[in-house]
């Protein structure tokens, strides 16, 4: 390998990294306070869509789906809870843009050629952010990026927090995996077929 | 000021050990054990083994905000925040309120503090290493510092006896670069991880081994009798473990020292000075102010231990004024609150696996790979910079989060994150910071607390050496990974990083053999005031790469028992 290579390469991992008020965080000791709570305040047709672009992500299937597991109020409680300004900006923003290509009264096969196309230009967006990811302490990744005042794009807030609600909800957990709260030992193991992944 | 006026009889003690961490706790319980009274003097709250642990064993969806931590965290919480969550709904009772607790950055420090009974000691990595014979020499070699005044092998039986109490799990190695410990069994490897260090070996001849870890992975006789068990491989330790899997001063060292009946404990006392007799030339005792009441009350003692954390000791000292020392206690050198040393980290390389798709692991292992330093040792000669660092890492099996930046949605999306994903590896780096006496904290001359105790400021920044490392650390990273045939290799080297976030600050209060050029003699003791010792990582000359806290435990213990034979011989 070009030892020079090696110090270029800017690619999001696979194993995936979720955003935080961290992003903010950076900036407090030069400007303590800047960043108060505050509610993202959501309408009833704002909802709506999320509730819907959730329900998207993880249907019902055999199992239960995203609305199922609670993740729509989940969703609004960690954007006020856990994200600023600018985010709930960006977030509100994706959701308009939704709302005005009549996303509410799209059929689930217009949904998802919707849905595809917003993935996209998150893509373009978040190469445009110059959005990577970073070891902060001993063992934590985190997301950076330029100019953070323009906040991480609605699609990659909706996806993580949708994932994030439903696979640590109790009804997503259970449906979905092994939950092995005290495993009382570490072994290797081979994966049988159809084998779930162990929660813990 | 409220001044308790109990009697000086009643207030009396053979010790007092400021601070119930790490250090505090092998301080208290040494001392203890060795026939003393100790008082102990915890500045925080009080936090009961298993009951205190609120959030031990919690389900994720007990966690409302998951591993996420709040807007009203992050404003309280700062420090703690500015970079990791640490300040989440898991883990914020043992994080401190930085809002509460203010202090003062001529430039940026990330102080991590832990004020609640076993400080730190209740959320630490656990990774536990012997430091080298070189470490100890390195700066006589290097001109850098002060040389220590003690060898490797002069700590030797001190390691030994901590590794016993404490319970260290590791492979024997026969490293020079990385002494083995007495071992508990070694946690396995994954197959990746084998593999891995396989190639290492034949490609590149650099040692890979399992973390040593100061988790039970057999608990012994004198672990079960103090109520610890075996770990559960659970990972969760930063939350305390009701299982006592893993060492904490809560867990091991204060029921130790309590079994004893020798040992009275205080909490919510901040320790604001400590009292010198000019007649005797000695210390006295220490002054106390409650931090829910505000009154202030004295303790006096033979001897003083100031465990209280590197940062909070040196503030101390400085703060302890008196005609026979102006500058602060100790401070004869001006090195108190110098040389503050970390470990550089937030560096390193990682990358996905092809292959292994049948291997998966049960449980949760707490404890990751380690690459010891292989820089500048041996045959080894970098130009641009001194001393080395070492690796943390291991490989995994990508969990649903791999969804968050995947392509994709729906149906079949869903179903695919119920499935183990691909492995990927990644190694982080930690780096020796060189003793810099511009690098300081002082106490502000205005500015107090809310208790009327000055703050504390820091000035200091990593250097040009550390930097040097910092690029070699990522490339080095992606060259093993490339070496082992993975793939994506991604490197990353945070922009922006400060002293503190290793939580391994130290150095504020060095151990030296010359009066004028340090503070603290071969035992420990403050020079020019030798009923006074410092045990915590204030009293570190050199950073070396290696975790630190278990060579700050064996320090303590070779601190207690010289100040017990001392005073036995009536020289204390």
């Amino acid at each position: 390998m070009n030892r020079r290579d090696a110090l270029n390469r800017v690619v999001l991992l696979m194993g995936g990294v979720l955003s935080g008020p961290t992003l903010m965080a950076m900036k407090q000791w030069d400007n303590p306070g800047a960043f108060v709570p505050g509610s993202v305040g959501l309408t009833e047709s704002q909802k709506s869509v999320v509730a819907q672009v959730a329900e998207m992500i993880l249907p019902r299937t055999d199992t239960p789906g995203a609305k199922d597991a609670g993740v729509p109020d989940f969703i609004e409680m960690m954007l006020n809870d856990c994200y600023a300004q600018p985010e709930h900006t960006s977030f509100k923003k994706g959701v308009d843009q939704l709302l005005e290509a009549g996303f509410l009264n799209q059929s689930e096969q217009q949904r998802t050629v919707t849905l595809k196309g917003v993935e996209q230009q998150t893509k373009s967006l978040m190469q445009a952010f110059n959005v990577r990811q970073s070891k902060m302490g001993d063992n934590e990744d985190k997301l950076l990026m330029d100019n953070q005042n323009q906040g991480l794009p609605f699609w990659r807030l909706m996806k993580e927090l949708t994932l994030l609600g439903y696979y640590t909800s109790e009804v997503g957990l259970n449906a979905s995996y092994q939950y092995v709260p005290v495993p009382g030992k570490f072994e290797n193991i081979k994966l049988k077929p159809n084998q779930k992944v162990f929660a813990y | 000021m409220y001044l308790n006026l109990k009697s000086k009889q009643e207030n009396s003690f053979d010790a007092i050990v400021v601070g119930s961490g790490m250090t505090g706790g092998i301080a208290a319980k040494e001392l203890t054990e060795k026939g003393l009274t100790v008082l102990m003097i915890e500045r925080g709250r009080e936090v009961k083994h298993i009951e205190g642990y609120e959030t031990a064993m919690n389900t994720p969806w007990e966690l409302q905000h998951r591993d996420k931590a709040t807007i009203n965290s992050l404003e309280e919480h700062w420090a703690n925040n500015r970079f990791n969550s640490m300040a989440n709904d898991e883990k914020m009772m043992f994080m401190t309120n930085d809002k509460q607790n203010p202090y003062v950055e001529k430039r940026p420090f990330d102080w991590i503090r832990a004020y609640h009974t076993g400080g730190k000691s209740m959320h630490w990595g656990r990774q536990s290493y012997r430091w080298n014979e070189q470490d100890f020499e390195a700066n006589a070699k290097d001109g850098i510092g002060v040389d220590w005044p003690i060898r490797y092998k002069e700590l030797v039986p001190w390691y030994e006896y901590i590794e016993k109490f404490v319970g260290v799990s590791g492979q024997k190695e026969n490293w020079s670069v990385l002494p083995d410990s007495n071992f508990l069994p070694a946690m396995p490897m994954t197959p990746p991880e084998l593999y891995f260090r396989k190639k290492m070996k034949e490609k590149l001849n650099r040692p890979v081994t399992i973390g040593r870890i100061a988790n039970l992975t057999k608990a012994q006789p004198w672990h079960t009798e103090l109520g610890r068990a075996s770990c559960q491989y659970r990972n969760k330790c930063s939350r305390g473990c009701p299982y006592g899997g893993y060492y904490s001063s809560l867990s091991g060292a204060i029921p130790a020292a309590a079994r004893t009946n020798r040992l009275t404990m205080v909490h919510n006392g901040i320790v604001s000075e400590i009292m010198y007799d000019a007649e005797t030339q000695k210390a006295k005792g220490v002054r106390v102010i409650d931090q829910n009441t505000k009154e202030t009350t004295e303790y006096f003692a033979k001897i003083i231990f100031l465990n209280a954390g590197s940062m909070n000791t040196a503030a101390l000292l400085l703060n302890s004024k008196s005609s026979r020392f102006q500058n602060g206690m100790g401070n004869d050198s001006d090195q108190v609150g110098r040389n503050i040393m970390d470990h550089h980290l937030g560096v390193g390389a990682n990358a996905t696996i092809e292959g292994f798709e049948d291997d998966y692991v049960f449980g949760q292992r707490p404890n990751a790979l380690y690459i010891p330093r292989f820089r500048n040792w041996g045959g080894d000669k970098q130009n641009n910079y001194i001393r080395g660092y070492r690796y943390q890492g291991g490989a995994n099996r990508a969990d649903w989060k791999r969804g968050v930046n995947a392509d994709g949605f729906g149906a079949t999306f869903k179903q695919d994150l119920t499935q183990p994903g691909t492995w990927t590896i990644g190694f982080g780096g930690f780096g020796e910071v060189l003793p810099n006496p511009n690098n300081r904290m002082s106490l502000d001359p205005v500015k107090k607390d809310q208790w009327g105790v000055p703050l504390i400021v820091f000035d200091a920044a990593f250097g040009e050496n550390e930097f040097a490392m910092r690029k070699d650390i990522a490339l080095s990273a992606a060259e093993m990974l490339d070496a082992a045939g993975f793939k994506n290799i991604n490197t990353y080297n945070r922009p922006e990083v400060h002293l503190g976030l290793g939580i391994h600050d130290m150095g504020t209060a060095r151990m030296g053999k010359d009066p004028k050029t340090s503070v603290l003699n071969n035992f420990n003791q403050v020079h020019d005031c030798k009923n006074v010792f410092v045990t915590d990582g204030a009293a570190m000359a050199s950073s070396s790469c290696v975790n630190p806290s278990l060579t700050y435990m064996a320090f303590t213990a070779r601190a207690a028992d010289h100040a017990v034979s001392e005073l036995k011989k009536k020289n204390l």
